[in-house]
């Protein structure tokens, strides 16, 4: 393939990945789903009910995989049996995910709910109805730019693997990356905003959610709201870098070329992630430096 | 059936090596579980069968895509593990971007009182009521030596199913459309399987939370590796007769 | 196949046994009758899928009430892991008997694991061992199953070339799974009921019924997949709304709007 081809061909997989990356944590924000959602499930034993919606679709790696696979299946029977334009076929496919996807939302939180009688945490029908079709449209877009990373990576970069495999494995990355990037902002801070910033929980508060807004009771939107100013978009990066930066190393240093291309792909690979590290530690340096310890050295003083 | 088994016994010894690998890079990679995502626990906020799988499928991705272009074996194994690399590391950089600048706190960890490889004193720095919080250089760095373990491990297991498939008489060119190829599909589903089972045995090992090499739970390894190690002798079994069975067909 | 559809009293529990002679017959009947009736009676496959995911969902509410340490998905991917290795081993070597070989073939993968879990790893979940050869039995069932709705039939040729090639195996891997582990994880809470749990089974099976039945259309043409599509979207139908009202029955309420509740109710 031309180089500048596959340059472009690059350049749209890494946008249509952070894409995915940026709906794909903010889904998991409107609906909280996956580890946060571990302290809306808890707040009611600890007195506290709410009005936030209980989206416990098992982890994200499993439920986004799960969206991306129903829709590559769909896109590829539309693709091969009825001929539709493969456009088509991706929206078509999503559209049919997020409406699985829907279903999947609307059981748990109904059922989770239901399950807390003794703790005397109602339904609200409204905050389902408001909700879900958000979910669902963020998941139409989770599922679209996915399928079209998939789709690329199949049918122009020549990528082994059937449409429907390699969305699935990339629906369990980005499931992975969303669940371990954005939802931080979402559990550490945006659940627990009443409390001081700058630390971790303290495990006393466990549970005691922020459960009013500026006005009224507190609900997804404001939690999403919240994570799309800073957990969506990292998270997008995230995913657009893992993309991204995994097919670069070998269109830069194409391994079809010769073999010592494709080592030169490899110590590329691994300057990258040196390059991270060394970042990381940065990152940690300053961090010390700016918010300093929280703890009197006590103990060393005592020895010295 | 047997004769199956004969022919291909370096590969079931190569699959065997690699679900022993993916196992063992499972107690590598720092993972918090729901704690972790609350800010109450040293390492990234999710689970560890996701994160192990979401990196080590990356690497498996790359693998296929290189398996493509050459038939290397090294560079193969390299490319599996560079992916799965650069996953988790970008994961992780950008974990830590939410833990200092979102959430406010210190990557710090509670088990050690030092990190083994800046020296920094760690247990200052943990805050009030929780078990450390953020990735410290070392967790980083074990992440890092997690992914490229199972990247290995995920691309030796591919790597062995499909020249399995090429004994038995079957081809495993790319096809360049969205349905693909019969030894490529089942191989890769075959690799995702075994790499499932190599990925939840460990996390209850570790009962699903570790902050990398330097935590005490990593020294319990032998009992998952141990346990996986048989476990994938008998997956490895049944998927080489199964994909055997393929070129009679 | 009404598995936990007869609806039954408020806490009556469906004994362990009735639902796993329900899982294991039905689903081995169901995918015998889809493989030897002609292509438009796949649907027989995705009933028999139907009553194994019911088995399975069982299997995980009995053994994630220990608590695992990680997370309920963990042992769903466990299971649906062996489970797809154990099933295309049956069918390559077992040809009329693939199923039963492919069943047989799991547990055994099942019983070591579980042993493991609990021998080396020292897990000390007592039925660790039982729930895992049952949580493999059920995923391998429902693989076949579902495999049997896209391809007709489970002769082992068919099944490599209609479901594996396309890669609609990972879909079945992740929708038999999720079916498996997303009952008892969305209905998680000290009021938990197991006929609910059980209900959810069968609406996300009858889903993965639906989804593959539209695949089957590249095979088994539109009329086949349009019949697949119907049973589905009847059985998810009937379930959804059954669920709904289990859902009404073991609420502490469910209003249309309003305001948390205040201190005083809480007392």
């Amino acid at each position: 393939m031309e180089p500048l081809i596959g340059m472009g061909v690059l350049a749209l997989i890494g946008v249509a990945a952070t894409i995915a990356g940026a709906s794909e944590d903010l889904e998991s924000d409107v609906g909280s789903q996956s580890n946060p959602n571990s302290q809306v499930q808890l707040a009611p034993q600890m007195m506290f009910p709410h009005r936030i919606y209980n989206k416990a679709v098992s982890g994200e790696p499993p439920s986004n995989a799960l969206m991306c696979s129903v829709g590559a299946a769909v896109a590829t029977v539309l693709i091969s049996e009825f001929t539709l334009s493969p456009l088509f076929a991706l929206v078509i496919g999503s559209l049919v995910a997020a409406c699985v996807h829907g279903t999947f939302a609307v059981t748990s939180t109904m059922g989770r709910a239901a399950s807390q009688r003794r703790f005397k945490q109602p339904v609200y029908l409204d905050m389902i109805r408001s909700h879900t079709p958000v979910i669902m449209g963020y998941s139409f877009i989770t599922t679209f730019c996915v399928l079209i990373v998939s789709y690329l990576m199949t049918v122009v970069l020549g990528h082994p693997f059937p449409l429907t495999m390699l969305a699935f494995i990339w629906g369990i990355t980005v499931g992975a990356i969303g669940s371990s990037t954005g939802d931080v902002h979402y559990g550490a801070e945006r659940e627990f905003q009443q409390f001081e910033f700058g630390s971790g929980l303290n495990a006393s508060n466990s549970g005691n959610i922020v459960r009013y807004g500026e006005s009224g009771v507190r609900n997804g939107y404001d939690n999403s709201w919240f994570c799309a100013k800073f957990g969506g978009p990292v998270t997008g990066i995230a995913f657009g870098m893992t993309v991204f930066l995994g097919s670069w190393v070998t269109t830069i240093f194409d391994p079809a070329v010769s073999i010592a291309r494709g080592w030169l792909s490899v110590v590329a690979g691994v300057v990258i992630v040196l390059i991270l590290i060394i970042w990381n530690w940065k990152i940690e340096v300053k961090a010390r430096n700016a918010f300093g310890p929280y703890k009197e050295d006590k103990p060393e003083e005592a020895s010295a | 059936m047997i004769d199956a088994l004969m022919a291909n016994i370096l590969w079931m010894v190569f699959i065997v090596v690699g679900g022993v690998l993916i196992s063992w890079s499972v107690h590598f990679v720092p993972v918090g579980g729901a704690p972790a995502a609350m800010a109450q626990a040293t390492g990234i906020g999710t689970g560890t069968v996701q994160l192990a799988a979401g990196a080590g499928l990356t690497g498996l991705v790359s693998a296929g895509f290189m398996m493509n272009v050459t038939k290397d074996l090294p560079l193969i194994l390299a490319s599996g593990a560079v992916g799965a690399m650069i996953m988790i590391s970008v994961t992780m950089i950008v974990g830590t971007w939410v833990y200092v600048y979102g959430v406010g706190c210190v990557p710090s960890s509670a088990k050690v009182k030092v990190d083994p490889i800046t020296k920094y004193r760690q247990d200052l720095y943990v805050s009030q009521g929780t078990e450390g919080h953020g990735l410290p250089t070392v967790s980083f760095v074990s992440g890092v030596i997690g992914g490229c373990l199972g990247g290995i491990g995920g691309a030796l297991i591919y790597y062995s199913l499909i020249e399995v498939g090429v004994t038995a008489g079957l081809a495993a060119s790319a096809s360049s459309s969205v349905t693909g190829n019969e030894l490529v599909g089942i191989a890769a589903m075959f690799a995702i399987g075994i790499f499932f089972v190599n990925a939840v045995i460990p996390s209850y090992n570790i009962g699903g939370t570790i902050e990398g090499f330097h935590d005490p739970k990593w020294k319990k390894w032998p009992k998952a590796v141990m346990s996986s190690f048989v476990a994938t002798i008998l997956c490895a079994i049944v998927a080489v007769i199964a994909i055997s069975q393929l070129g009679g067909i | 196949m009404s598995a936990g559809g007869a609806g039954g009293g408020a806490t009556a529990a469906y004994p362990q046994q009735t639902i796993m002679a329900i899982g294991a017959v039905g689903g081995l009947a169901g995918i015998y009758l889809g493989h030897f009736m002609p292509p438009a009676f796949s649907f027989f496959g995705g009933l028999g899928a139907i009553c194994a995911i019911v088995w399975g969902a069982d299997a995980v509410r009995r053994v994630a009430s220990y608590g695992l340490g990680t997370g309920v998905p963990s042992i769903g991917m466990i299971a649906l892991g062996m489970g797809i290795v154990a099933a295309l081993f049956g069918l390559s070597v077992g040809g009329i008997a693939g199923p039963i070989v492919s069943f047989i073939a799991a547990a055994i993968i099942g019983a070591v694991i579980g042993v493991l879990a609990n021998k080396v790893i020292g897990m000390g979940i007592p039925i660790m061992e039982q729930a895992m050869v049952e949580i493999a039995g059920a995923g391998t069932l429902a693989i076949i199953g579902l495999s049997v709705v896209i391809a007709g039939t489970f002769n082992y040729a068919d099944v490599v070339q209609n479901v594996v090639a396309n890669g609609y195996i990972a879909l079945i891997f992740i929708i038999g799974g999720m079916g498996i582990l997303h009952p008892f994880n969305a209905n998680l809470g000290p009021d938990e009921k197991q006929d609910r749990t059980l209900m959810l089974a069968v609406e996300k099976a009858a889903i993965a019924v639906v989804i593959t039945g539209f695949a089957s259309s590249l095979h088994e043409g539109l009329m086949a997949a349009g019949l697949n599509i119907f049973v589905g979207l009847v059985i998810w139908a009937f379930a959804f709304m059954k669920y709904y009202e289990l859902v009404k029955r073991d609420a502490f309420s469910v209003v249309g709007t309003g305001l948390l509740p205040s201190a005083e109710e809480l007392e």
